[in-house]
């Protein structure tokens, strides 16, 4: 006897519950823009620019200590963060290097003198510039992997309906920005490991709609007579188990990685985990709402009639 | 202190520790440092003892050269392996010249 998850004739009313979710999901979009705009990501050294020095020491120190004993270098604001283990070993982030030729070496003197035994063990610097470059070239990155992705899968279900494009393109959006606000939230750091993440969230999320889609393609094919509203729910049931573990173990994944990847991991393990989230949700109650709300069909004005 | 020029500008290799002897291998700590000063990355040599000059032994900077050829002809994959294991591993990364010599394959 094969194990079941999800059974197989399971008719859950998805389609019917949209309006609410949409609301939801549109209130939420709107917090996440307005958490982007008014608090903004904490955005790392590859974005913001500036310098990260990570640092260990044979004796436990504290962050209050190490700022002092960097005080005459005159950095300005640092942030000093323990980095797991117990006051040994640091990560110190700052803007301002002008001045400073041989960064490495004025640390370590320094706080050779302030009568530390510590090893500077890496330090990276990116100029304010490329920061800003790079910032522009990940929102185009973003912009158009989403873009091209909703045209392809236009193109792609365009004999059913040419709306499956914006059905995804928005989800994707949804995805996003459900994503950013709640990188915004945490105050993670968004660095380039993390737009990595997310890039990997658009491609996770627009996998998951074309999976709905293409049952959707099938199912219409097969009943011509059916309005589209109920041969989506049809195909959202039909996916569901599909859906869910897929996506279950995904994020059981994430999870480990996220409890016991360390503090590097934590920014790309929580970008994932709540993509891969909304990524799931999205493909039920976002994408095929939009093609319903483009189509008409919802209302029962229009049964579909074309099918691939 | 010697110069290394890479695809990522020039380099400063320097000794980040005194040699660590123990019965068979010797342990040292090295930084690479570009000129700027905008990046500076640390790793570990462990050398059969075997390998080394007693000269070498006695005045480490006397190991430099050796390294340099080593480190200029695998910089990119050198630089990427202690980086990553000072990120994610949190250690410095152990270039083991043990089953392979590499520079020290003549004593």
């Amino acid at each position: 006897m094969s194990l079941q998850f999800i059974p197989p004739d399971v008719n859950i009313d998805f389609v019917g519950k949209r309006y609410f979710f949409v609301a939801a999901s549109t209130v939420i979009n709107i917090a996440a823009i307005l958490l982007l705009v008014l608090v903004g990501l904490n955005y790392g050294v590859d974005f913001a620019g500036g310098s990260i020095v990570q640092v260990r020491f044979s004796q436990a120190t504290d962050s209050n200590h190490i700022r002092g004993a960097l005080a005459p270098l005159g950095l300005g604001d640092i942030t000093v963060q323990d980095f797991g283990n117990v006051g040994h070993e640091y990560l110190i982030r700052f803007a301002k290097v002008h001045d400073i030729p041989n960064l490495g070496r004025a640390l370590g003197e320094t706080l050779d003198k302030a009568g530390y035994q510590a090893q500077v063990m890496r330090v990276e610097t990116v100029g304010a510039k490329v920061g800003r470059d790079l910032r522009t070239d990940a929102l185009e990155a973003l912009v158009f992997a989403t873009i091209l992705m909703g045209a392809y899968i236009a193109f792609q279900f365009r004999h059913v309906s040419w709306s499956f494009g914006a059905g995804a393109v928005i989800a994707l959006i949804h995805d996003v920005l459900v994503v950013t606000g709640a990188l915004v939230i945490s105050q993670l750091q968004f660095d380039l490991t993390t737009l990595a993440a997310l890039l990997t969230v658009i491609g996770y999320s627009v996998h998951d709609t074309i999976i709905v889609s293409d049952r959707i393609r099938e199912d219409a094919a097969k009943r011509r007579r059916e309005d589209l509203a109920t041969v989506m729910n049809r195909a959202i049931n039909e996916t569901l188990s599909r859906t869910l573990l897929t996506s279950g173990t995904a994020i059981t994944v994430l999870i480990a990685l996220l409890a016991l990847g360390g503090p590097i991991l934590h920014p790309p393990a929580f970008t994932l985990l709540v993509g891969f989230i909304t990524g799931t949700y999205s493909s039920i109650y976002i994408a095929g709402p939009v093609v319903l709300f483009w189509e008409g069909a919802g209302r029962g004005r229009k049964p579909l009639s074309r099918a691939a | 202190m010697r110069r290394i020029n890479t695809a990522r500008g020039v380099y400063l290799l320097r000794l980040g520790s005194k040699l660590e002897a123990t019965e068979d291998t010797v342990g040292l700590t090295i930084v690479l440092e570009r000129a700027d000063g905008v990046e500076r990355v640390a790793l570990r040599c462990l050398i059969p003892a075997g390998r080394l000059s007693d000269d070498e032994r006695g005045n480490p900077e006397k190991i430099e050269p050796r390294l340099e050829n080593w480190l200029q002809s695998g910089f990119e994959q050198i630089r990427e392996a202690a980086l990553r294991s000072i990120r994610s591993d949190r250690r410095l990364w152990e270039a083991r010249f043990i089953d392979a010599p590499g520079p020290f394959r003549v004593a």
